[in-house]
């Protein structure tokens, strides 16, 4: 009993790291109705990134290396969307996919060219250490701080998409171009700055996967399928269904690989997805249609 | 009432695609007008808007505002000098709520100054919209969603107003009040262009109409100055 | 039949003649280099036909490529099946295989349907990682397929190759090509007209299903080593969009220019290893942003003319 609880309390945990990494994929599937194929390999960009940050310059520690690696991918992403994605984006559905997934194995590639196929991990002292809840069971303090991390970071998009002009600028764009333009918005520029933010909460939870497992150049496509999986079973750009999303798969992760053996436990993932592709592809909380 | 010319539109051709839906139009407007634009479908009053405005660009022709060359210029950029414009079908964004929706509006970095000021003041102006200020747009009835939009399009503090099928879908009750609220709006010194099906309500609204046909401006006048036969004339050709 | 189709009949005996003498009179080299043009250009039409035709952009072939790998070397080492009909009946399990998810999938549109295929294989890759029946991620090693020499494979690599390109036209120039062209060109208006979307994307989907199977089980004949990771990687399906999109999709001639250069490219660019993929990333993206309808699309475009027409004219 006291195991599967154990197993439970870090499937809602991991859920928390699962919703940062697919809110800026739902967020950009919600605003210009395309899935960055590239998604993950930028994220596990940002891993690689913070990595070389930090053993080239000693001053700084896996958290203090976000305040850089934050905005530099924010600039990839602004930059990619402004001069790549804005110029195939209303050409089709292929157009804006290829160019992704070519991006995408430019990125994968890159990284093997650079760092080798090794696996790599981000070191911090908080690896080892964890949190005693009883005698019998500790929860690893790194996963404490990837739900955490999570949460703030949904929180804080919530609150952006709520209250700011941009928030609702972008909010605009992504429900009538052609009348957000009529607002006076820039909206190949709205969107440019929708993707550096959705590539920024990328580079957040790349940061965090790389503080928590090992990544190598060919991990980007794995955390894309649940970035993904997030969206489709939250709802496209909901920002408490990626909560939800990212829960759901966590869970179904764990227990599926308690179940039925450590191979399988991307496969319950999977499963669950495609089972609610099939069913509900608008999501469990959406009342809308589906937008595609 | 002044004489300067505040828009002025120069022989241009529109295209949809491969189609020719506007050909060597010319109008001009004087500051503080109310101008209608009517024509049966398919005569090509919505894309004169819509080129003015900057959501399609003539291929041929030259468009002044106040003087200044915006021919060719995207929405954002002529939202940002004064024009701003009501769609036709309104338009509310349907996942934002009644304030944002107007808040949007005034998006460009000189309205942002005032955005506060401004949205009292089209509270005051439709007080309905107050009461509805945190629905979702989509909530609103089509009158209330009409005033939104109008509301939502005087946020930029424009220089210049297009309407576009303004009473379309709405009840004869509700299409006199908004027409009293555009005559408000003109006297606060906005100009006006509107395009609209009821030839009677706009000729009875506007100072100048223009009458198009397939394209082209075939008359012109002040309203009381043009006879019916002369408006059916020019509509039906016959 | 009019001048014009003797002169097609024709020029494609002479082509065929040409490359079956390729086998006789090239080196070994060579034939691999056709041999690779051939399947590759059997399944980029494929992935053409459902791409470039029925608007499904699948991320998914690779499902078909490893069941179609996998049958065969199970057939023939388990149950002794002669090869061929190894290959034969991986065509089969893919179109059953096919059958049973399209019930799902095909619940998907757009994107969800891209993506929801490509989780399909994914999910495969680790059922069959986990699987004992085939040497879980060990892999199978495919001996009687030796027994075949470089000419046998050759023969057959083209045979699926200009038979596949035969077929897809014929399949065009079908009632089920018009639908599907009119679906392209305005889903609406050709479900208005009594067009079935669905039933015409279903039998396209099951047809490039059972073609990628077959061709999956040459390609084993050479590669003779099946793996689950390999087998169900993306990395055909990058291949096969390359192709399609580099020749041009939506047309028939896109997959053969795009294997020829894929072919090529690839085997240039090998002698930088990684890199390779690197490039082909690179030339994707500038293709889309210079020439988005490939080399094919773009000479039809200019000229107005197409060498293998899949229109009817009246």
């Amino acid at each position: 009993m006291e195991e599967y609880f154990q197993l439970i309390l870090n499937g809602i945990l991991l859920g928390g790291l699962y919703a940062a990494v697919g809110v800026g994929l739902s967020m950009m599937f919600g605003i210009v109705k395309q899935v960055n194929l590239a998604h993950g390999d930028l994220m596990i960009l940002a891993s690689y990134l913070c990595m070389v940050l930090i053993t080239h310059l000693k001053f700084l520690n896996l958290w203090t290396a976000v305040i850089l690696v934050v905005p530099i991918m924010f600039a990839v992403g602004f930059l990619l969307q402004k001069y790549i994605m804005n110029r195939v984006q209303g050409m089709g559905m292929e157009p804006p996919l290829i160019v992704a997934f070519g991006l995408s194995i430019i990125i994968q590639n890159g990284l093997m060219l650079i760092f080798s196929p090794d696996s790599q991990s981000l070191e911090t002292p908080l690896a080892i250490m964890s949190l005693r809840v009883t005698d019998m069971f500790y929860i690893p303090a790194i996963y404490v701080i990837d739900f955490l991390t999570g949460i703030a970071l949904i929180i804080f998009l919530h609150l952006f998409f709520k209250y700011s002009y941009l928030g609702w600028a972008i909010r605009a764009a992504s429900d009538d171009e052609n009348t957000a333009q009529l607002m006076g918005i820039d909206t190949r520029n709205i969107y440019a700055w929708a993707m550096g933010i959705a590539i920024s909460s990328a580079a957040v939870s790349g940061i965090l996967i790389g503080a928590t497992k090992n990544f190598y150049p060919h991990t980007g496509p794995q955390y894309l399928i649940i970035a993904f999986g997030v969206t489709i079973i939250g709802g496209v750009g909901s920002m408490a269904g990626t909560l939800l999303g990212g829960l759901v798969l966590g869970l179904a992760q764990l227990l599926g690989g308690k179940i039925f053996g450590p191979g399988y436990q991307l496969l319950s993932g999977y499963i669950i997805l495609l089972a609610l592709l099939a069913v509900r592809p608008q999501g469990l909380l959406s009342k809308a249609g589906r937008a595609d | 009432m002044s004489n300067e010319t505040i828009l002025n539109i120069d022989n241009i051709k529109v295209y949809y695609g491969d189609l020719l839906a506007v050909r060597d139009i010319s109008l001009s407007i004087k500051r503080g007008q109310i101008v209608s634009i009517i024509g049966a479908n398919g005569a090509g009053k919505s894309t004169i808007l819509k080129t003015i405005s900057g959501l399609l660009s003539p291929r041929g022709g030259t468009i002044k505002f106040l003087g200044e060359d915006i021919t060719g210029h995207k929405p954002f950029k002529t939202v940002a000098k004064g024009i701003s414009m009501v769609p036709e079908g309104r338009h509310i964004f349907p996942r934002l709520t009644v304030r944002e929706n107007l808040l949007i509006g005034a998006y460009t970095p000189k309205a942002r100054h005032q955005s506060e000021k401004a949205c009292k003041k089209i509270f005051s102006l439709f007080p309905i919209l107050e009461e509805r200020a945190d629905q979702l747009g989509t909530n609103l009835s089509g009158g209330e969603q009409q005033m939104l939009a109008i509301g939502r399009a005087l946020m930029s503090d424009p220089q210049l107003i297009l309407f576009d099928e303004i009473s379309l879908g709405l009840s004869p009750l509700i299409i006199k009040d908004i027409y009293q609220k555009i005559k408000d709006i003109n006297n606060e010194g906005i100009t006006v262009l509107l395009v609209e099906q009821d030839i009677k309500r706009s000729l009875k609204a506007s100072e100048w109409t223009y009458v198009l046909q397939e394209g082209r401006v075939v008359l012109q006048g002040k309203p009381d100055s043009l006879t019916e036969v002369q408006i059916r004339k020019a509509y039906f050709g016959a | 039949m009019d001048r014009a189709g003797k002169i097609r009949i024709s020029l494609l005996i002479l082509i065929i003649v040409v490359l079956a003498s390729v086998s006789v009179f090239g080196d070994r080299y060579t034939k691999m280099l056709f041999m690779l043009i051939f399947l590759y250009m059997a399944l980029g039409q494929f992935w053409n036909l459902l791409g470039g035709y029925s608007g499904l952009v699948s991320l998914g072939q690779q499902i078909f490529i490893g069941l179609g790998g996998y049958t065969l070397a199970v057939t023939v080492l388990n149950y002794n099946f002669p090869i061929w009909l190894g290959v034969l009946t991986g065509g089969i399990v893919c179109l059953v295989f096919a059958l049973i998810i399209s019930k799902a999938i095909f619940r998907m549109s757009g994107v969800y349907f891209s993506i929801g295929t490509w989780v399909v294989a994914e999910s495969l890759a680790i059922w069959f990682s986990n699987w004992e029946y085939v040497e879980m991620g060990q892999g199978l090693f495919i001996k009687p397929a030796k027994l075949f020499s470089v000419s046998d494979i050759y023969y057959l690599s083209m045979i699926v190759g200009i038979g596949s390109v035969i077929l897809v036209y014929f399949l065009l120039r079908s009632k089920l090509g018009l639908a599907l062209m009119a679906m392209r060109d305005n889903p609406g208006a050709s479900e208005v007209c009594g067009v079935s979307v669905f039933k015409n994307k279903l039998y396209c989907y099951l047809i490039s299903s059972f073609g990628t199977g077959i061709v999956a089980g040459v390609l084993y004949m050479n590669i003779i080593f099946i793996q689950p990771n390999q087998a169900f990687g993306i990395d055909w399906t990058v291949a096969l969009v390359f192709i399609s999109i580099i020749g041009g999709i939506g047309t028939i001639e896109g997959p053969i220019i795009g294997a020829v250069v894929y072919v090529l490219l690839q085997q240039w660019l090998s002698n930088f290893s990684s890199a390779s993929m690197l490039v082909l990333g690179i030339i994707a993206i500038l293709i889309m942003l210079i020439l988005p309808r490939g080399i094919m699309g773009t000479i039809q475009q200019k000229l107005g003319f197409e060498i293998l027409s899949p229109r009817r004219y009246l």
